[in-house]
């Protein structure tokens, strides 16, 4: 797993040096945010309640016309929740008295579209819509022991925001964003992954 | 250039978030929290219709396939700690040689395990732990001339069985009626029985 990450960052990095070199052209934005997300639904009832702190969310973004837009995003999402020592029955006669810890680790790779209803306004507010996959990275523990398993899954997320360019001509700008992902996650009697989030970050235009 | 330059500070700070940043849940424990227990019975069993107990005096000590019985503070404690709770339970101890209708033994498990590790593989991280920049050769690298070391881990639990002794001349065998396993750090230390076990044996055995 860390042999992946390495290599989804480096390729990341390389992505940006070639797109950069051929985007005279081309009108791509590179988005880059900050993401705070807040567990929700089944998820939330399960798996973890606490939001997480610890992710982002990137995209390469080409603009077909003043109004929509669309490209590649991919985010990382670090998911923990400790529980206190309870005890719960393994079948029906064994019980074991553990602390559980549940730690998730999302990464989705979508295909996203956003639409600006105002292009022309100095604050430009946006939709978005996006689906793809998610890898999924899940493990529990009871107190030291552990046991993990990797998926991939679809995913969907919808959201909506406001762009604020730096300058009145600037094509870069602020981003501030919130999003619905729905995620669903049927493993163990498990139902989703489906989490409500908040975005604060940067879209520059490669030149 | 300015872009290329902002760019490369984000991706490094999000690269950060993404290897650094994922809580691990096992150093985020303490020993207490990392220690599970888990207890089984035999569903057919009613518990009500015993009334003695007798427990061993002294701890089997079940190590890679060999045993012996030793005393030490932890396993007195542990012995101390089931006598306490099974008479709060209302069971009667007496002699083994009094036709105790159930037995309970003690005993410690260590289980070492033997693995191989590879220098290469192991080498691949630990550069970038230590940098060569920290021993003042910047842009330097190791060179491992070992292939492989061995390296052993022992780990330890206790387990408590409690035996049907009162039907074993009936049945020609000795059940086990109630099994418990303690795993986890610090699993013999002589602390934990009085600090744990009634938790252990009052809310999962009676």
């Amino acid at each position: 797993m860390k042999r992946i990450k390495k290599i989804i960052v480096g390729v990341c990095v390389m992505m940006c040096f070639a797109l950069t070199a051929n985007a005279q052209k081309r009108p791509l934005k590179l988005d880059l945010n900050y993401n705070y997300s807040i567990p929700f639904s089944g998820f939330k009832n399960d798996l973890v309640s606490n939001g997480s702190p610890r992710g982002f969310k990137a995209g390469l973004i080409y603009s077909f016309s003043d109004q929509l837009s669309a490209g590649l995003s991919f985010g990382f999402q670090d998911y923990y929740q400790k529980y206190p020592r309870a005890i719960y029955n393994l079948n029906k006669t064994q019980q074991i008295s553990a602390v559980i810890s549940n730690s998730i680790q999302t990464t989705p790779v979508l295909l996203k579209a956003t639409y600006f209803p105002k292009p022309s306004t100095f604050l430009k507010p946006y939709v978005s819509l996006g689906a793809g996959a998610n890898i999924i990275d899940f493990k529990q523990y009871y107190g030291e022991f552990g046991n993990s398993q990797s998926n991939v899954g679809f995913h969907a997320q919808g959201g909506l925001g406001l762009m604020i360019p730096f300058k009145k001509t600037s094509t870069s700008a602020l981003n501030l964003g919130a999003t619905y992902d729905y995620a669903p996650y049927k493993k163990n009697g498990y139902k989703d992954l489906n989490s409500v989030n908040i975005q604060a970050g940067i879209v520059i235009e490669l030149k | 250039m300015k872009r290329i330059f902002l760019m490369l500070i984000g991706l490094t700070g999000f690269s950060i978030i993404y290897t650094s940043c994922t809580k691990d849940p096992v150093n985020n424990l303490t020993a207490d929290e990392s220690r599970i227990y888990i207890t089984d019975h035999d569903s057919s069993v009613n518990f009500r219709d015993y009334k003695t107990y007798s427990i061993s005096d002294s701890v089997a000590v079940i190590e890679n396939g060999k045993s012996f019985h030793d005393l030490n503070d932890a396993g007195q404690a542990y012995i101390d700690a089931v006598k306490k709770h099974m008479g709060q339970a209302g069971y009667q101890m007496v002699s083994r040689n009094d036709n105790p209708d159930l037995g309970v033994d003690v005993n410690h498990i260590i289980n070492t395990f033997t693995g191989v590790i590879s220098y290469g593989d192991y080498w691949d991280d630990y550069g970038g732990y230590w940098d060569p920049y920290y021993w003042g050769y910047p842009g330097y690298g190791y060179y491992i001339p070992y292939a492989y070391s061995v390296y052993q881990v022992s780990e330890g639990a206790v387990s408590l069985d409690i035996l049907d002794l009162k039907n074993a001349s009936t049945d020609h065998k000795i059940n086990v009626v109630w099994t418990g396993l303690i795993r986890g750090s610090g699993v013999f230390n002589a602390s934990l029985p009085t600090t744990r076990l009634k938790l252990y044996l009052t809310s999962l055995l009676i």
